[in-house]
């Protein structure tokens, strides 16, 4: 299956992304994105259940049941990335996402810091497209599945930053509005 | 499209431990205290959330109300 049409979310990407505003652009940007089992088990609020259950039942959502194969090599890599100091610790769940990235395609979706370096840094993981929230928001812009004003080109990212206080890096949130004002110009 | 910059360890831990509310983290109980200070150290949601006790979007919570942002 091409790249793009699936992504496959960590828990933490999820619920944080789940106190986002304007969270439904998620789902006009992949045909389906997956998510671990254990996300439901790791919900509280009524808001985030009905907003699950709900893109759950619209097929927007669908449960990812890793096969033993993949656990394996995602116990693998967790071994390989704890031998390698200069990337931060990655746990189950991210390797989980990571795996199917490699094996399927599906672009990875994690606010997790080792999660984002793999890919750089070990060439089995090299071919997978790994986004953070600050990505999501960017492509969705890009791609004219959100609505924005052009006056104010960062307004989305401060939004997200806002609604779960997260701070972007300087440099690549500068880079993000750098191409939003691209795309207004219509460059 | 992906922007590449990723945050160095040191720096997304220094930008969590200036913005936390160490009072507030002061007055928490202590599963709760060291699973915020966990969190400011390594920023992992998931594994903080299993040191408290507590679900991860419960957790969550819990780190906007101590100010810890989310660095990534």
């Amino acid at each position: 299956m091409s790249r793009r049409v699936f992504a496959i979310a960590d828990t933490c990407f999820l619920i944080d992304w789940a106190r986002f505003r304007r969270k439904d652009m998620l789902f006009k940007l992949f045909k389906a994105v997956f998510v671990p089992e254990d996300v439901l088990n790791e919900v509280r609020s009524e808001e985030t259940i009905a907003w699950i259950s709900s893109a759950l039942s619209r097929d927007y959502l669908a449960l990812y049941t890793p096969s033993r194969d993949e656990v394996n090599e995602a116990r693998q890599l967790i071994e390989e990335s704890r031998l390698k100091p200069h990337i931060p610790s990655v746990d189950l769940p991210e390797a989980i996402c990571l795996v199917a990235g490699r094996r399927r395609g599906y672009v990875v979706l994690t606010e997790n810091r080792g999660a984002l370096l793999i890919p750089k840094f070990m060439s089995r993981y090299s071919g997978v497209v790994v986004w953070r929230s600050l990505e999501v928001i960017l492509n969705a812009i890009l791609e004219g599945v959100v609505e924005i004003d052009c006056s104010k080109p960062g307004e989305l990212f401060s939004e997200y930053s806002r609604d779960t206080l997260h701070i972007f890096p300087t440099k690549a949130l500068n880079r993000a509005v750098e191409e939003v004002k691209r795309k207004c110009l219509g460059k | 499209m992906s922007l590449g910059h990723v945050l160095s360890e040191e720096e997304a831990r220094e930008l969590r431990r200036r913005f936390a509310d160490w009072d507030f983290i002061s007055r928490q109980p202590p599963k709760i205290r060291e699973a915020l200070k966990y969190y400011i150290e390594k920023g992992d949601l998931y594994v903080a959330a299993r040191i408290a006790g507590l679900k991860v979007e419960e957790f969550n919570e819990l780190r906007i109300k101590a100010g810890i942002p989310n660095v990534a």
